[in-house]
């Protein structure tokens, strides 16, 4: 079992290193790029969007019945929410979440190029194919995923506005007041960090497991079932680090 | 043309191919026949390069595969084309994409000359008026064809099919393999066919090693494979009606 983890490891790092390969002609890794994250990114808008909304709104009700104390001021209900949305929920959960949409999306894809031998006509041709088909998906997996986090972050606030707003659980001036206090600007750079860190991991694993996938359709389930729960584990794992290592 | 000298293969310890000593010449359809892990598509898989065998050389021309270099072998591998079984069509391409492909990555040509050549090419497979479909859309004769397309695409010396009419009907496969003895003869390739199939044997095949249990147990052409003494290849080509009907003919 531990042979079979530093094995792993091992054929990883080979991987990666057949990845970042300069790519053959920078034009078509260009057109890549923009393919990637309009598939990988831009796709991902319309549920990180919804998801944030909605737990934006639960997570004002959460605080506001926790904080039924009348010493302590109202705004730190919207303070609070801020807090939990940019150190933990804009990054670490939708990145969990992403580990299921994205990585099935990329490990599938490749899995079944390589059981219908597509990518072994690519390498016979003599192109790189770990380079040409899974450094577009990493480069733009981690690059605009901070864009992500904004995003989630924005939409988080107005749900739990919007919940402010309707059930009055708190006056909505003291929700304002409360997510514009103690601003903290290294946080939003600590949590795009870790969403550009999570999805290079979810981008490269999945890819993996897909280029290594063997054993038919079943394989390429397999493939994609094994990436995403190493990538959620790993995740978890690097968010304590991380968190472990920049604010503490 | 490709020479092979002492190859050996095995995997965990069983022995997939022994000895193989073979030269596939140029301008020929070179077969490589035998029954269902007989070895034949191992033995192609080292060819290409991609299986590195235990022990023996590969040479093509005076090059020697087994020992080039990473740069090497790329440079190589544009002047080879591959059909694959499955055809193995990018998914994410159309057909005329699929086929521009190869010249996208290793020609400096414009966009139009690119699709120039990629017509070309597609006209010589016989397939017009499907450039923008996309492989999904094709049959499995077309997708064969489109395949053959692509792996002419860049005019490579080396041309190599793994069971080229696999899931075909004989009709089409009749014309498939016509279509890969008519290239090899015009662009004076060295082909080599891995196939179980008689009919194509019986069709194409200029020179023809049979393989059975990992050894190479018969050179020959498709005019004197009918009257083998070699009884495991005897097995096999009777186990076709029409071989055996010309066999019995004969006799």
């Amino acid at each position: 079992m531990i042979k079979k983890i530093f094995v792993s490891i091992g054929t990883y790092m080979l991987f990666l290193k057949m990845v970042f390969r300069k790519p053959e002609k920078w034009k078509i890794f260009w057109r890549q790029f923009i393919n990637e994250a309009d598939k990988l990114i831009l796709s991902s808008i319309l549920l990180v969007g919804v998801i944030s909304v909605f737990i934006g709104g639960v997570l004002v009700i959460q605080t506001a019945s926790n904080l039924e104390n009348p010493i302590i001021d109202k705004m730190y209900i919207g303070y609070m929410v801020r807090e939990s949305l940019i150190l933990e929920f804009c990054s670490t959960m939708i990145a969990l979440i992403l580990s299921g949409k994205m990585g099935s999306n990329i490990s599938s894809e490749i899995g079944s190029m390589r059981i219908t031998e597509q990518i072994d006509a690519m390498d016979m041709m003599g192109v790189n194919s770990a380079n040409f088909l899974v450094l577009p998906k990493v480069a733009a997996a981690t690059i605009l995923s901070p864009l992500l986090v904004l995003l989630s972050l924005a939409l988080g606030l107005v749900g739990g506005w919007i919940v402010v707003n309707a059930t009055q659980i708190i006056p909505p001036p003291s929700y304002i007041t409360g997510i514009k206090a103690f601003y903290n600007g290294f946080y939003i750079f600590y949590s795009c960090f870790k969403m550009s860190l999570f999805c290079f991991l979810i981008s490269s694993i999945s890819a993996f497991n897909g280029y290594y996938a063997k054993g038919g359709s079943l394989g390429v389930g397999r493939s994609s079932t094994k990436a995403i729960v190493i990538t959620s584990i790993l995740i978890l794992m690097f968010d304590l680090i991380v968190t472990q290592l920049m604010l503490y | 043309m490709i020479k092979v000298e002492h190859l050996y293969k095995s995997f965990d310890g069983k022995q997939v191919l022994n000895d193989i000593n073979v030269e596939y010449e140029a301008g020929k359809c070179n077969m490589i026949i035998g029954a269902s892990g007989s070895g034949k598509t191992v033995l192609l898989k080292n060819l290409i390069g991609l299986m590195e065998p235990d022990s023996g050389e590969i040479f093509y021309g005076d090059k020697c595969l087994t020992g080039m270099s990473y740069v090497q072998k790329k440079a190589l591998r544009q002047n080879i084309g591959i059909l694959f079984q499955g055809s193995a069509l990018f998914d994410f391409a159309t057909v005329i994409e699929n086929v521009m492909f190869p010249m996208e990555f290793f020609t400096d040509w414009s966009k139009a000359q690119r699709i120039e050549r990629a017509k070309y090419c597609l006209e010589k497979v016989n397939v017009i008026g499907s450039d923008d479909k996309y492989p999904n859309e094709l049959s499995g004769g077309m997708q064969k064809r489109v395949g053959i397309a692509r792996a002419i695409a860049l005019n490579p010396s080396y041309l190599f099919c793994d069971e080229p009419n696999s899931g075909l009907d004989p009709y089409t496969s009749i014309l498939i393999d016509r279509l890969i003895s008519d290239l090899t003869k015009e662009f004076n390739m060295t082909t080599v066919v891995n196939t179980h199939d008689m009919n194509s044997i019986l069709e194409i095949g200029d020179k023809i090693g049979f393989i059975s249990g990992g050894t190479l147990l018969w050179q020959g052409d498709r005019h004197t494979i009918l009257d083998t003494d070699c009884k495991e290849l005897k097995d096999f080509v009777c186990a076709n009606t029409l071989a055996r009907n010309i066999i019995e003919g004969r006799k």
